[in-house]
């Protein structure tokens, strides 16, 4: 549940956002839900490599369809790749990445704050 | 641990995101840059029509309406001048900002702050030497002097920046994200970019210095044969009957030398292959009786378009045409009443002086006896990677010292001034403010008094029946041969001391032929009682198009069109006869009988789909190559004579001394020479085909590319199915050709007009419409512009779009 909470508002709030700030905006999200909602490493890392991944390649993907893909395959020409999915791709790892690094970040961020806790007896 | 790992991920984090947000080399910023809000993908168009039916715009007085046709022309109706001009930059900028900005970085030096390419500051340093940016300076206080055109300069400049403010960064220009810098304020000075630009490709072409290093090396004699002023049965602007009854500014020739300095590396030129076609003809020789006007300035192809076309109408004016953008003004085109069109009219417009400084400090300059003293500018270039470059600049009376030893030449002793018409303060806009507005030849003729250059050949048409061609522009009356080598900066005789008047200026008005015609060829033969000079004139496009129009009779647009379109090789027509006597065809195999027999049925015809004229141009160039090879030996910069000179010599010497190949022991003859270069044009088209395939057809061979100003392939458009070359009425050479072809038919009851460019009113690569104009140009096809006082019922309207003040 908490994974798809993330997700969302990574989705939601980068998606907003980014239509005032600069690319790395989702960062910036990424890493606050990393920090609001605690949660074990590898759970944060899924949740900002799908949000950033998803929200960035399918709006990349939605703008391609929409325009018959008119620019990214004369984009791809200049690139080392000769099919413009790969172009989606990158887009889609790089939000990912970002995503994922930022939502990390916010995570180790928030463990500083963290006093350590007695590990409990029952648990 | 905790802390360790928090400081690891953050800056793990912070890596990610400067390196994405980096330009490295000449990768884009890849985060910034495929990122799908504010990355390329935002500048993917669409199909359809996207423009939004209201819009506000703050400057406005009054509301405008713009029309927009297939082609996406803006028409724009505006109640008064300012604000049609300002919504006019404002739709100029939507289009094509980021050309603008590549413009008016080009004329002001300041590429090199964006382009990290070597060269380029080079390139930046040559273009503020030559002294773009200063006259563009100069240009923009002479408009002070007209209070209307400098008004509407203003305008058109707040119409940009109006555009630029309401801009997101989702909204840059393709280019501006490629290249990661943003859109700059615009200027009032940046619009007045088109004259330096214009001038800069059209009126610097001079071989001053190359003359000079050829007169030395060859003599006197053999330079005269290489380089004649005019040679043969040249078919000048000005028709030869033409009378000229005016006695002549004085002028002698001073008895000295020139200087005979040899320069080894001189500056860029401009292409060579920069001319024009224009021709009218009156109401006598048309099917509709009425006058009918063409023109198509050929210039170097590129994406986006030199020319932008829009329509001006407010209640002063209606005017249609194109524009360069970031220019208000319409240098090609038609309104209610006339149509106008250029060629450029070349007049050795540059000159160099050799300068004499006293010492190193450059401070002091010999010019008559007496040391004057220079005036020295630094010039600074913020360049891409951060740092600073200067130049220093050494002004003498004459102009600037463009070779000196910071530049071009390592001999210190060696320091040329250069001398440009197109530096001195010029009303040329104005001229052009007014041609916009004329409504019949006298008015047409006021505004020629006020043109400065670059020199043009101006056909001009009426509705009234009026047809003209004036050549108006500033020329120095010069001594013969005074400026074709270089000069004494030191002697008051080496200088110019008057400018011809304008009533002694070159035209003709409504001749018993019933046309005119211009395509940068002599403007007139020796009877000009003024000297007139200049190195590369043009000997065969028109000598066509006055063929043509000498027998044609009832003529109707279409031929007009067709006219523009025809692909006759006259020189073909001139020398492969005479290339093919001399060939030894009893040696032939079966490989050389072919190529042979494919020339000799030729018709002289450069159409896309004949192999003839692959084979004919192939030869040749090996033929011009082996002939003057000796050239290429030598370490001083010269010219290798015209091709028409080269042909004239092949048919009256056989033997002439340059005939020979050097890489060979046995002197050859002319003769020899063309049988040796036949066998290599067979060997080589063999090995275009072993890379390239068996279709070799002319268009496909020739392969014309429109290209991008980037130079990116995937931006610009190869293998155009067009037909015709340079020396050929359809200029379509590999990266040069017609810029815009023009027809107008001047109906009394209402201007009717066709026109095409090879590319798109939109600049953006993102846009389904991006160059869709070239198939279309390629085949000679045109649309029929919309025009009129009053558009609104015109069914070939696609969008009507209001704007208000904000």
């Amino acid at each position: 549940m908490k994974l798809i909470a993330r997700i969302l508002l990574i989705i939601i709030l980068s998606y907003l956002l980014s239509l005032y700030f600069p690319w790395w905006i989702l960062m910036v999200v990424a890493f606050v839900v990393g920090f609001s909602i605690p949660g074990n490493g590898i759970n944060l890392f899924i949740a900002g490599f799908l949000g950033g991944g998803l929200l960035w390649m399918s709006y990349a993907w939605y703008i391609d369809i929409k325009t018959e893909s008119i620019l990214s395959n004369k984009i791809v020409a200049l690139f080392p790749f000769n099919d413009s999915i790969f172009l989606l791709i990158l887009t889609g790892i790089i939000g990912a990445l970002a995503g994922a690094l930022g939502i990390i970040s916010g995570g180790s961020f928030r463990q500083l704050f963290m006093k350590k806790k007695q590990k409990s007896f029952y648990s | 641990m905790k802390t360790f790992r928090f400081v690891f991920f953050v800056a793990l984090t912070l890596a990610f995101g400067i390196i994405l947000n980096t330009k490295i080399g000449r990768t884009p910023p890849l985060g910034k840059f495929l990122n799908p809000f504010s990355g390329f993908w935002t500048n993917a168009e669409e199909p359809g029509v996207n423009y939004s039916e209201k819009l506000k715009i703050e400057g406005l007085d009054e509301e405008v309406t713009v029309y927009y046709d297939e082609l996406r022309i803006p028409h724009i109706y505006a109640q008064n001048e300012l604000d049609l001009h300002l919504v006019q930059g404002y739709l100029t900028a939507r289009d094509r900002l980021w050309q603008m900005d590549f413009f008016s970085r080009i004329v002001l030096g300041k590429l090199s702050e964006v382009l990290d390419n070597p060269g380029v500051l080079d390139f930046d340093k040559l273009n503020r030497r030559i002294g773009l940016k200063r006259m563009t300076h100069e240009f923009y206080e002479q408009t002070k002097e007209a209070p209307e055109l400098h008004a509407i300069i203003q305008a058109y400049s707040d119409g940009v920046n109006a555009y630029i403010d309401q801009m997101s960064a989702a909204d840059y220009p393709l280019e501006f994200k490629l290249l990661n810098y943003q859109p700059e304020k615009w200027s009032p000075l940046k619009t007045c970019l088109a004259y330096a630009m214009l001038s800069n490709t059209l009126s610097r072409g001079e071989s001053d210095l190359e003359n000079t290093n050829a007169l030395k090396l060859f003599g006197r004699e053999l330079f005269n044969i290489l380089y004649p002023e005019q040679i043969g049965n040249i078919d000048p602007v000005i028709r030869k009957t033409r009378n000229w009854n005016f006695a002549p500014v004085p002028v002698d020739k001073p008895d000295v030398s020139f200087p005979l300095l040899e320069t080894s590396e001189t500056i860029d030129k401009p292409h060579p292959l920069n001319g024009s076609n224009n021709f009218a003809v009156s109401g006598q020789k048309t099917k509709s009786g009425n006058v009918l006007l063409a023109n198509e300035p050929d210039l170097e192809l590129t994406l986006p378009s030199i020319w932008y076309a829009s329509h001006l109408n407010d209640t002063e004016k209606n005017v249609m045409g194109v524009t360069v953008p970031g220019t208000p003004i319409v240098l090609i085109g038609f309104n209610d009443s006339i149509s106008w069109g250029v060629t450029n009219s070349p007049r050795d417009q540059v000159d160099w002086y050799a300068i004499e400084f006293r010492d190193e400090s450059r401070e002091e300059y010999l010019y008559n006896n007496q040391w004057f003293k220079t005036e020295k500018v630094i010039e600074e270039f913020e360049l891409a990677d951060g740092s600073t470059a200067y130049d220093t600049i050494i002004y003498t009376h004459h102009g600037p010292v463009v070779y000196d030893r910071n530049f071009r030449t390592e001999n210190k002793r060696r320091n040329f001034a250069m001398k440009w018409i197109a530096h001195f303060p010029s009303t040329t806009f104005d001229a052009m403010y007014d041609v916009n507005r004329a409504q019949n030849y006298n008015q047409f003729v006021s505004a020629m008094k006020k043109f400065q250059g670059p020199p043009q050949n101006f056909i001009f048409g009426s509705a009234q029946g009026d047809i003209a061609l004036w050549l108006p522009g500033k020329f120095p009356v010069k001594w013969k041969e005074q400026g074709k080598f270089l000069m004494d900066g030191a002697k008051i005789s080496h200088e110019w001391k008057d400018y011809i008047p304008f009533e002694h200026y070159m035209y003709d008005v409504n001749p018993e032929q019933n046309y005119l015609t211009s395509a940068n060829q002599h403007p007139v033969d020796t009877l000009y009682p003024y000297y007139v000079y200049d190195h590369n004139y043009e000997y065969y496009r028109g000598r066509r198009i006055n063929d043509r129009l000498r027998v044609l009779t009832e003529i109707l647009p279409k031929d007009m069109m067709r006219l523009q379109n025809d692909n006759y090789n006259y020189m073909a027509s001139e020398s492969l006869p005479m290339m093919l006597d001399n060939l030894d065809t009893s040696t032939f195999t079966s490989g050389e009988w072919n190529y042979y027999q494919t020339l000799k049925e030729w018709d002289y015809f450069n159409a896309p789909n004949l192999k003839a004229p692959s084979n004919y141009q192939l030869w040749w160039d090996l033929l011009y190559e082996s002939t003057w090879d000796e050239f290429d030996t030598v370490s001083i910069a010269i010219n290798k004579p015209h091709r028409f000179v080269t042909i004239d010599q092949f048919k009256s010497d056989s033997t002439f001394i340059f005939s020979d190949i050097l890489q060979t022991p046995t002197g050859e003859s002319t003769r020899d020479l063309m049988n040796i270069t036949f066998k290599q044009a067979v060997d080589s088209l063999d090995n275009w085909i072993a890379e390239n395939g068996e279709d070799y057809n002319w268009s496909k061979f020739k392969n014309t590319t429109v290209r991008h100003l980037l130079r990116l392939d995937p931006f610009s458009k190869s293998q155009v199915p067009v037909g015709g070359y340079s020396g050929i009425v359809n200029a379509a050479s590999k990266g040069h050709g017609p810029s815009w072809r023009m027809v107008v038919e001047l109906n009394p009851e209402g201007t009717k007009a066709w026109g095409v460019y090879p590319g798109s009113q939109t600049g953006n690569p993102g846009s389904p419409l991006y160059a869709h104009m070239i198939d279309n140009w390629a085949t000679g096809n045109y649309y029929e512009l919309v025009f009129g006082s009053d558009i609104s019922t015109s069914n070939k309207l696609i969008f009507t779009q209001t704007i208000e003040a904000k």
